[in-house]
């Protein structure tokens, strides 16, 4: 490629990085606003690499309780569940990680008596995914649910590998077309294995391949 | 000092800007004085560099809290180790830190090629150096250590108690010592392409930088899991959070790099794709830096509010743009020198490994990037945690595992059927031994079944090839089988070191497929009240409260609760689990509460127990049981042993002929001359 055809090309594709970055600092703007309260003046936080807990971002998850209720299902499966939706401090750890783990956390446990208030009124596990992800929106969930636009999120990686192979076996057929043909190694005619002279080769192949 | 490493810091970003022109001139214009000057002006960068951190360092050590940084990571009753590792706890510090490691680099790599990589010199040092002023220059404007406060406190705030931990002391710096390392390659590779030289000197000085690179990743990122499993409580060591993904990133394609390297080395093949792999790691490693610094991605590490990401988003365009221009301009010097002959070859191994590890590190990344990228197309913001990373990474993982075995055994060139059949029985038959074996046992954990089944696959292999290289010396040399092992690896040290490396990822993986079988119980204990509990490999387990206690102790009140432990009717001892809550010179509280984690570790499985609690003298307590987890720091140190040896310096001396060539008969001899 010549540098004309070069630049062209990068001017376009400037363009759109420009933008990107654009959103990409809207973005951050927009966390940033979102963000913390600012540290106690003196105190200048917001410099340390770990992440400062937002202790009222628990909302309510209410549900009637279905007619003549009883759990639906057992500790064990509901503990299972938790770890399917996420705490909402900040901490990216599931509910379940999370109330188990730190005392200090208001958000997961609140979210933890709301599951249970749930289980005890009859609801499935399904119901009450559904119930968080209409109170807290789809980021309650610990992995994008399988539907619409998040099955780019699933497929695309594999779809990626699959063109890669593809691409992968096409470049290496042109190559192997394009060879001179070498004779095979260790064939029907070779030395076998364990006998002095195959000893001496692997000798030597272990000196050559260093 | 605290002035004069003010001063110097400044005085540096000159220098740097000063190297960075020099070089590129004296490169491009010929003349040897300017090239001269250039690499004067790198080591002058380093020097000024270290005087501003010998600076800092002696702020923290004073406790001059007229600093702001000074005063926002440390406290005056800190440990003095965790007040000398706060000059990378905090933002600017580590900002510094980073800036202080790349331009020791720039120094070392641009002295030791003055002489024999002339043509590439004074561009790699431009480079480094372009790369060190934007670095000392994000310093010096949007993350300065040296800030000043209008007052002076009596105390800092201190540091993050779960940053108060010996591995967080460590881990920080062997990732910024494997980050930064990538730079060395990224400016030879540039400095080849600017001067269309892409030989085999290219190769040998970038190969060994990335491997130090590879090695001082492997070790941060072990370091950084065992950190999270002993500190944060978890019970785990990898979560998938974008700054963990954010490390894992430039492993991947480093990883590839250097076995793609061996297909240039010994076939000239490979180019493009050596030349993409090496700018695609060091741009990784900066982007990485830009997630976990601009705060645009939800991390439980992120640095929050932080200015230096819109630095780092353009640094990142502009060197990726940078880079795509000499590359496609150059596509001509990149041509391969040899075809691939066969499907069925070393090369050809090498390349599906390659693709695999590519492959990963896209998953990774698009995953981490997935929720921005949702929030763009749908407005809404999704979580991409475990169970996303977990569905898409552990098929391409157990993939990679089968071909670490599979690439060892196949010839270079063009492998016959009888070799293959030859090379695959013994390591097949070992992993079917295997997986048999573990199903007869009663492992119905598909995922698991398959982990092992090609752990033993690939065991097989390492065990094969020792085998027949200890034989090979035994028959030729006739040594003792200790003496031809240690001959065998120390004459052979890149092969047999990468095997040793192959053997960390299987007792890696093994330990990864053991969390499978992960158990957690939630109880409350009142003290002298006992639980019994049975663990996965079915020992009965029985834990009696000591009860709950508090004690005050330099700078924390810990709140903890024993366990007398009973395996199978044996006494373990006594396990304390402990929340800490730190405070200050005054005695104010700082930072929410953190966790101590009891463990008791053995081979088998750690238990794990964690104070969630106390409720009216009531311990609320997790207590796990997390198989063959020791194998996870155990496998980390084998790949760096492994990665150690495959670096050593004297390698490449040694294999000058001797120990082999000098004892062989001649008529071996004549074997080893023939084609």
């Amino acid at each position: 490629m010549h540098r004309r055809q070069f630049l062209a090309r990068g001017v376009a594709f400037g363009g759109a990085s420009l933008l990107g970055a654009r959103v990409l600092g809207a973005q951050q703007g927009e966390q940033q606003a979102s963000a913390q309260p600012a540290p106690v003046a003196g105190q200048q936080g917001g410099s340390s690499n770990l992440f400062d807990m937002d202790q009222g971002a628990s909302k309510t998850v209410v549900r009637p309780p279905k007619p003549g209720a009883t759990p639906s299902m057992s500790t064990e499966k509901r503990n299972e569940l938790e770890t399917q939706i996420r705490c909402q401090c900040g901490c990216t750890l599931d509910v379940y990680i999370c109330r188990t783990t730190d005392f200090s956390c208001a958000v997961s446990p609140a979210m933890h008596r709301d599951v249970m208030t749930l289980v005890d009124g009859g609801y499935s596990a399904q119901e009450i995914l559904d119930a968080f992800v209409s109170t807290y929106g789809e980021r309650a969930l610990m992995s994008p649910k399988r539907e619409g636009f998040n099955w780019a999120g699933y497929l695309v990686p594999s779809a990626a590998l699959a063109a890669g192979s593809v691409a992968l076996f096409a470049v290496l057929r042109g190559m192997q077309r394009r060879a001179v043909p070498a004779p095979v190694v260790g064939g029907p005619s070779g030395p076998e294995l364990g006998s002095d002279d195959e000893m001496a080769r692997l000798d030597a192949a272990i000196r050559r391949d260093d | 000092m605290i002035l004069i490493g003010e001063l110097s810091l400044w005085v540096a970003l000159l220098m740097a800007a000063w190297a960075a022109v020099t070089s590129f001139a004296g490169g491009a214009l010929g003349r040897e004085d300017l090239i001269t000057s250039g690499r004067r002006g790198v080591y002058a960068t380093a020097a000024m560099i270290v005087l501003a951190s010998l600076g800092l360092w002696t702020a923290l050590l004073t406790h001059d809290f007229s600093l702001k940084y000074v005063a926002s990571n440390t406290s005056a009753n800190m440990p003095k180790i965790y007040v000398f590792a706060a000059f990378w706890g905090g933002q600017a510090g580590s900002m510094l830190f980073w800036a202080l490691i790349l331009v020791l680099y720039s120094a070392i790599a641009s002295w030791s090629v003055r002489e024999k990589a002339r043509d590439l010199a004074p561009w790699a040092a431009g480079t480094l150096a372009m790369i060190s002023l934007f670095f000392i220059a994000t310093v010096c404007f949007k993350a300065n250590p040296y800030d000043r406060l209008s007052f002076v406190p009596a105390d800092g705030r201190g540091m993050n108690p779960q940053l108060q931990n010996p591995g967080m002391a460590i881990h920080p710096p062997m990732l910024y010592l494997g980050y930064v390392a990538t730079s060395v390659p990224f400016a030879f590779a540039i400095a080849a392409l600017i001067a269309r030289k892409l030989d085999a000197e290219w190769l040998s000085i970038v190969r060994r930088w990335s491997l130090l690179s590879w090695f001082f990743l492997t070790i941060g990122i072990t370091l950084g899991m065992w950190w999270a499993y002993v500190e944060l409580g978890w019970s785990g060591y990898w979560a998938w959070d974008p700054v963990e993904n954010a490390s894992l990133l430039p492993w991947l394609t480093g990883t590839a790099f250097l076995h793609s390297i061996m297909i240039q080395e010994k076939r000239g093949m490979l180019r493009k794709w050596n030349v993409v792999l090496v700018v695609t790691t060091f741009l990784l490693a900066i982007f990485g830096t830009f997630i976990t610094r601009s705060g645009i991605i939800e991390s439980v590490h992120s640095f929050a509010q932080s200015p230096v990401g819109t630095w780092f988003a353009t640094f990142f365009f502009a060197s990726t743009a940078a880079t795509m221009y000499f590359v496609a301009t150059r596509l001509k010097d990149l041509e391969a020198k040899a075809e691939l002959e066969s499907m069925v070859s070393r090369e050809a191994a090498f390349l599906y490994n390659n693709l695999v590890l590519v492959g990963i590190a896209f998953s990774v990344l698009w995953g981490t990037l997935f929720p921005i990228l949702s929030e763009w197309v749908r407005g809404s913001k999704i979580t991409v945690g475990p169970p996303f990373f977990n569905t898409v990474n552990v098929p391409l993982g157990l993939l990679l595992l089968a071909l670490t075995g599979v690439g060892p055994l196949i010839a270079w060139r063009k492998a016959s059927t009888s070799n293959l059949k030859r090379q695959f029985a013994f390591p097949v038959a070992m992993g079917l031994a295997v997986g048999v074996m573990l199903a007869v046992l009663g492992m119905r954990d598909g995922h698991a079944l398959v982990a092992y089944t090609l752990a033993g696959f690939v065991a097989g292999t390492i065990g094969q090839e020792f085998f027949k290289g200890i034989a090979a010396r035994r028959s030729i040399h006739g040594e003792a089988i200790p003496i031809a092992t240690i001959r065998l690896v120390a004459r052979n040290r890149r092969r047999y070191g990468g095997y040793i490396v192959h053997a960390g990822i299987v007792v890696l993986f093994s330990a990864f497929a053991g969390l499978a079988f992960k158990k957690d119980h939630d109880v409350q204990m009142r003290g002298g009240e006992t639980k019994e509990i049975v663990d996965p490999l079915g020992h009965r387990w029985r834990f009696v409260s000591q009860g709950v206690s508090t004690s005050e102790t330099l700078n924390r009140l810990v709140t903890a609760v024993g366990l007398e432990v009973w395996r199978d009717g044996v006494s373990q001892g006594i396990l304390t689990s402990e929340k800490r809550q730190y405070f200050d010179s005054n005695h104010q509280p700082q930072f929410e509460p953190s966790t101590e984690v009891g463990i008791r570790t053995s081979a088998k499985m750690d238990l794990y127990i964690v104070l969630a609690g106390v409720r009216d003298e009531t311990a609320e307590l997790r207590i796990s049981f997390n198989p063959l987890v020791v194998w996870v720091w155990i496998g980390g140190m084998i790949m760096a042993i492994g990665g150690l040896i495959v670096m050593w310096p004297q390698a490449e001396k040694r294999r000058a002929p001797s120990g082999y060539v000098a004892t062989l008969e001649p008529a071996k001899r004549e074997l080893v001359a023939a084609p």
